[in-house]
C-alpha cells in the first residue's frame, strides 16, 4: 500500500472508462509544482503515488504533448494515469417558498487517497459550482480555472427551467468537472475535493470566506498603471493569439447562428411545401396520385432531417464555441495576472537596485519575487501549452461532428429520394421488385 | 392514342438535342418529305395529310429554335425598341436520313410572332388543348433570378421552351398539319399578312361573351365542369407550388451562401495555427466549393420549375377549351328557348288563350282584336321563325356534340401526355435532388478529412 493512504481502495479507475463521454478531453499530466505562494501551501501534496502502486507520470510531458500517442494510445494511458472520473447528470428542479433552482448530480469515483471513499454522488446548484470556481481562482492564481457556462442566458429570453436550457448547462457544467479532474494540479485543489464529496457545503462556503481570499487581492491591486518593462515575447504571443482567436471565434458563432437561422427560415418553407405536392395529388387521377404523394412523402422527411440538423447544431455546435469564448477570458485573465506579479517583482528590482547603490543587500523579497514570477510562467506555459492540445482535440472534434452530421443529413435526403424512384417510374413489375 | 402519345414523347425527347440538329442522325423512315418550300401551301398541307393519320411533322422535319439574338428596331409607333429574335431551324429528315446533311432552312421569329401563331391555333382550333408559350415575362423567380426580359439566363430558358412549344404543335396529329404553321417555319416574310388575310380575328369569341356564357349555361354537361373545375385545381395548385418552391430556392441558396463564410474565416483561423492550419485552411476551400454549389444545383431546378409552368399555362388552355364547350351550349340553349316561346305564341295565336301574362296580350286585350288577316300573317311569320329555329337548334345541337366529341379526345390526349410529362418532370426533380445529396455527401466528406487531419 502506498504512503500516507488509510485504506486500499478499488482500482475503479479502469471500470468507468466508459463513463467518459469525452474522450478527446482526456489531459496526462505535464505537472507542475506548486508555486510557493501562501495560500496553496495545504493542496497539492507531493505524494502522488496511486493506492494500486503505479506512480503518477509526473516528469515526462514528451509522452503525451505528442499528437499520436494520444491518439493511439488513448485508453491504455487512461489506463494508468486517470484516477479521478466525475460526471454531470440527472438535474432535478427544486421549488421552495423562496425560490426556484436546479440541482445536479455530481458523481465521483476515484482511487485517490485523498478521497475517504472510491465513489461519491452529491447534488449541486450552479452557485456551487460558482463557489467552486471562485475558490479555484483563488487559490490557484498562476493557473488557467476552466470556464463555467454563463449565468445569466443570453438577452434574457430563455427559459431557465427548459428542458433544451438545462441540458445545455449540465453538458457544460460535466465539461468543466472534467476540465478540473484532468488538470494535473487543479484536481488536486482541497475545494475541489470538498465539492465533489461533502453531502453538505454550506458550511465549507461560510468558512471559506475568511481564510482563503488573501491572495488574488494581493496580486491584483499591486501595480495600477506599472508598465511592464520587458514581457516575454512568449506571452505577448499568446496575448496576440487570444485576441485573434477570440475574433474568429465571434465570426464562426455568427455564421453558425446565421447558418441554423437560414435552415430554419428553410424548414419553414419546406413543410409548406411537401404538402402542396399532396394536395395536388388529389386533383389528380391514380397515375399522377402516387408520384405526387411519393415527392410530398420525400419532402417531409427531408424536412424532419433537416430539423434534426438544425437542432443538433445549436445544441452541441454552439455550446463548445461559447465555452471557448470564456475560456479565453480565462486565459487573458492569467496572463493579465501574470503581468502583474512580474511588474510587482520589477517595481521591487527597482527599488532593491536603488539601495544597492547604498550597499545594502539584496532583500529576500525581491528573490521571493522573481521566484514567483518564474514559477507563475513555468504554470502558465503548462496550461497554455495543454490548453492548445485541448482546444485543438476539441476543434478537431467539433468540426468532425459538424461534418458528420451534415453527411447524415444528405445521407437521410438522399435515402428518400432514392426510395421513392422506383414508385415515380410506376412500372407494376418495379413496385413488385421494391416490395420483394 | 398509344401511338400518339409515344410521339409527344418522342417530341420531349428530342428537345434537347434537337437544339443541336448536326447531332441528330439517325431513323429509317421514308415518309414524305417536305423539300421543297416553294410548293404552293395547300399542296403541301394536302401532302402532309396523305400521309395518314399518326404521322407528323415531326417525321419529316426538324425542327429547332437554335439562336436567340438581341435586335434593336423602330415599332409601329416609330420608337426605338430592343427585342429579341429566335432562329427557327428547319432540315428534311428524308434527306439527313440519306446520309447528306443539308444546310438547315433558317429564319429569325420575334416572340409577338409566335403570340400571333398561338392566338391563330387557338381561334382556328378551338376543341384543342393548345400547346402554351413559354412565360412573357420571368415568374415566379427567386431573388438571384433576373426578371430581366434581356437577361441571358431567361433568354435561353425562353430559347427552349419556344422550341418546345413548336415541337409539341408539330408531334400533334392536327394542329401539325396547319398550312399557317408551316408558313410560320419556312416563310420568313409576309407571313403575318397571311395570317390575318385567314380572318381568324373575326372568329374569335370575345372574352366577356364567353364568361357571360358561364354564368347563363342552364345544362352544363358535367364532364366539362369537372374539366373546368380541375383546371382551376390545377391552375391554383401549382402557382403555388412554383410559389413556395422560389422561396425554398432562396432560403436553400441562403443556407449554402452562408456556409461559404466559413471558408473566409477558416482561412484566416488557419493563419494563427500550426498543426491545426492546414487542416483548416484545406477544409476552408471545400466550405467554399460548398457555397458555390448551390448556383448549378438551382440554375438546375429552374427547368424543373419551367416545366412545371408549362402545365400551368395549359391548364388556361384547358379552360379556354371549357370555355368554348359553354358558349356553344349556351347559343345552343339561347336558340332552343328562343325556338320554345315562339311555338308558344303561335299556340296562343292558332288558340286565341293568352297563358302568361304578356304585354302583347295587355295590348290587344285593350286595344281590340287584330283581324284574321293580321293574325294569319303573324302566323304565317312565326311558322317560318319556327322551322328556321328548328333548323338553327338542329346545327346548334350539332355543332355542339361534334365539338364535345372532338374535344373529348385531344382532352384523352391532353391528360395522357400531361400524366407522362409531370412524371418524368418529377423523376428528373428527384434525380436532382439524388445529386445534390451526393455531392453534399462528397463535399462534407472532404471537409470531414480535412478536420480528420487536425
Amino acid at each position: 500500500m502506498s504512503v500516507g493512504t488509510p485504506k486500499s481502495l478499488p482500482t475503479s479507475g479502469q471500470k468507468s472508462i466508459n463513463d467518459i463521454s469525452h474522450p478527446l478531453s482526456y489531459e496526462e499530466g505535464v505537472l507542475t509544482p506548486s508555486p510557493e505562494l501562501p495560500n496553496t501551501s495545504s493542496i497539492g501534496e507531493k505524494d502522488l503515488s496511486l493506492p494500486n502502486g503505479t506512480p503518477v507520470d509526473t516528469s515526462s510531458p514528451a509522452s503525451s504533448s505528442s499528437l499520436l500517442n494520444r491518439l493511439q494510445l488513448d485508453d491504455d494511458l487512461d489506463g494508468e494515469t486517470r484516477d479521478l472520473f466525475v460526471t454531470v447528470d440527472d438535474p432535478k428542479k427544486h421549488v421552495s417558498t423562496m425560490e426556484t433552482y436546479i440541482t445536479y448530480r455530481v458523481n465521483t469515483k476515484t482511487t485517490r487517497a485523498e478521497f475517504d471513499l472510491p465513489e461519491y454522488s452529491v447534488r449541486r446548484r450552479y452557485q456551487d459550482f460558482d463557489w467552486l470556481r471562485n475558490k479555484l481562482e483563488e487559490t490557484q492564481p498562476t493557473h488557467l480555472i476552466p470556464p463555467l457556462p454563463e449565468k445569466f442566458v443570453v438577452k434574457g429570453v430563455v427559459d431557465r427551467f427548459s428542458e433544451e436550457f438545462v441540458e445545455t448547462r449540465r453538458k457544460a457544467l460535466d465539461k468543466f468537472l472534467k476540465r478540473i479532474a484532468d488538470h494535473p494540479v487543479l484536481s488536486f485543489n482541497d475545494h475541489f475535493n470538498v465539492f465533489l464529496s461533502a453531502k453538505d457545503l454550506s458550511s465549507y462556503k461560510k468558512q471559506g470566506l475568511a481564510l482563503l481570499s488573501k491572495m488574488g487581492e494581493s496580486v491584483k491591486y499591486v501595480t495600477g498603471g506599472y508598465k511592464l518593462r520587458c514581457r516575454p515575447v512568449e506571452f505577448a504571443a499568446m496575448g496576440e493569439y487570444l485576441d485573434t482567436f477570440v475574433l474568429k471565434l465571434g465570426t464562426i458563432d455568427r455564421i453558425a447562428q446565421r447558418i441554423i437561422k437560414e435552415q430554419a427560415e428553410y424548414l419553414v418553407e419546406l413543410r409548406e411545401y411537401g404538402p402542396i405536392y399532396l394536395s395536388w395529388a388529389n386533383a389528380e387521377d391514380d397515375e399522377l396520385q402516387k408520384p405526387l404523394e411519393g415527392v410530398a412523402g420525400c419532402v417531409s422527411s427531408c424536412s424532419t432531417a433537416l430539423e434534426e440538423l438544425t437542432e443538433d447544431m445549436s445544441e452541441d455546435f454552439l455550446p463548445v464555441l461559447r465555452e471557448y469564448v470564456l475560456y479565453i477570458e480565462s486565459m487573458k485573465n492569467v496572463l493579465k495576472k501574470r503581468d502583474q506579479v512580474q511588474a510587482e517583482y520589477e517595481a521591487k528590482l527597482e527599488a532593491a537596485a536603488l539601495k544597492r547603490e547604498e550597499r545594502q543587500a539584496v532583500p529576500t523579497d525581491v528573490e521571493k519575487c522573481q521566484d514567483r514570477v518564474e514559477c507563475f510562467n513555468a504554470d502558465l506555459k503548462a496550461d497554455w501549452d495543454r490548453w492548445q492540445n485541448n482546444k485543438r482535440q476539441d476543434f478537431r472534434q467539433l468540426l468532425i461532428g459538424m461534418a458528420d452530421k451534415n453527411i447524415q443529413y444528405y445521407e437521410k435526403c438522399l435515402a428518400s429520394w432514392e426510395s421513392i424512384i422506383p414508385l415515380l417510374q410506376d412500372k407494376p413489375d418495379a413496385k413488385g421488385e421494391s416490395h420483394s | 392514342m398509344r401511338r400518339r402519345l409515344s410521339q409527344v414523347q418522342q417530341t420531349h425527347d428530342t428537345t434537347i438535342y434537337v437544339s443541336e440538329p448536326r447531332m441528330a442522325d439517325s431513323g429509317s423512315e421514308e415518309a414524305a418529305v417536305i423539300e421543297n418550300p416553294e410548293v404552293a401551301p395547300e399542296e403541301v398541307q394536302q401532302d402532309i395529310g396523305g400521309t395518314g393519320d399518326g404521322s407528323s411533322l415531326l417525321k419529316k422535319m426538324e425542327i429547332s429554335v437554335s439562336e436567340a439574338e438581341k435586335r434593336t428596331g423602330k415599332n409601329t409607333m416609330n420608337m426605338q425598341e430592343t427585342y429579341t429574335v429566335y432562329l427557327i431551324e428547319t432540315r428534311s429528315v428524308e434527306a439527313l436520313n440519306e446520309g447528306q446533311s443539308p444546310a438547315p432552312d433558317t429564319l429569325w421569329r420575334r416572340y409577338s410572332e409566335f403570340e400571333l401563331l398561338r392566338n391563330y391555333l387557338l381561334v382556328t382550333y378551338s376543341y384543342i388543348v393548345v400547346p402554351p408559350l413559354p412565360e412573357k415575362r420571368a415568374e415566379f423567380v427567386w431573388h438571384k433570378l433576373s426578371a430581366d426580359n434581356m437577361d441571358p439566363d431567361f433568354v435561353e430558358r425562353r430559347r427552349i421552351g419556344l422550341e418546345n412549344f413548336l415541337l409539341r404543335i408539330s408531334a400533334h396529329s392536327v394542329l401539325s398539319k396547319d398550312n399557317i404553321f408551316y408558313l410560320f417555319l419556312t416563310q420568313e416574310n409576309g407571313w403575318k399578312d397571311v395570317v390575318y388575310d385567314t380572318g381568324f380575328q373575326a372568329k374569335a369569341d370575345s372574352r366577356l361573351k364567353a364568361l357571360n356564357a358561364t354564368f347563363r349555361v342552364k345544362n352544363p354537361e358535367k364532364r366539362f365542369t369537372e374539366l373546368k373545375h380541375y383546371s382551376d385545381e390545377l391552375q391554383s395548385v401549382i402557382s403555388h407550388l412554383l410559389r413556395v418552391r422560389a422561396r425554398v430556392a432562396d432560403r436553400l441558396y441562403g443556407v449554402y451562401k452562408v456556409h461559404g463564410n466559413y471558408g473566409r474565416v477558416f482561412s484566416e483561423w488557419s493563419a494563427i495555427e500550426k498543426e491545426m492550419g492546414d487542416g483548416l485552411q484545406s477544409a476552408g476551400h471545400h466550405m467554399d466549393a460548398y457555397a458555390a454549389s448551390v448556383d448549378d444545383i438551382l440554375e438546375e431546378e429552374e427547368h424543373y420549375a419551367d416545366q412545371l409552368k408549362e402545365y400551368l399555362f395549359y391548364s388556361e388552355a384547358l379552360r379556354t377549351v371549357c370555355r368554348k364547350h359553354e358558349l356553344l351550349q349556351y347559343e345552343l340553349e339561347v336558340t332552343a328557348l328562343d325556338l320554345v316561346s315562339k311555338k308558344q305564341q303561335r299556340e296562343e295565336l292558332a288558340t286565341g288563350t293568352v297563358r302568361t301574362f304578356s304585354l302583347k296580350g295587355m295590348t290587344s286585350k285593350l286595344f281590340g282584336q287584330e283581324t284574321p288577316e293580321q293574325r294569319e300573317a303573324k302566323l304565317k311569320v312565326l311558322e317560318e321563325q319556327i322551322t328556321e329555329g328548328e333548323e338553327f337548334v338542329k346545327s346548334k345541337t350539332l355543332e355542339c356534340e361534334e365539338y364535345v366529341q372532338n374535344s373529348w379526345i385531344d382532352i384523352e390526349r391532353f391528360k395522357e401526355q400531361k400524366n407522362q410529362d409531370l412524371k418524368e418532370a418529377l423523376i428528373s426533380y428527384a434525380v436532382m435532388q439524388i445529386s445534390m445529396c451526393k455531392k453534399g455527401i462528397q463535399v462534407w466528406t472532404n471537409a470531414k478529412e480535412c478536420f480528420s487531419k487536425m
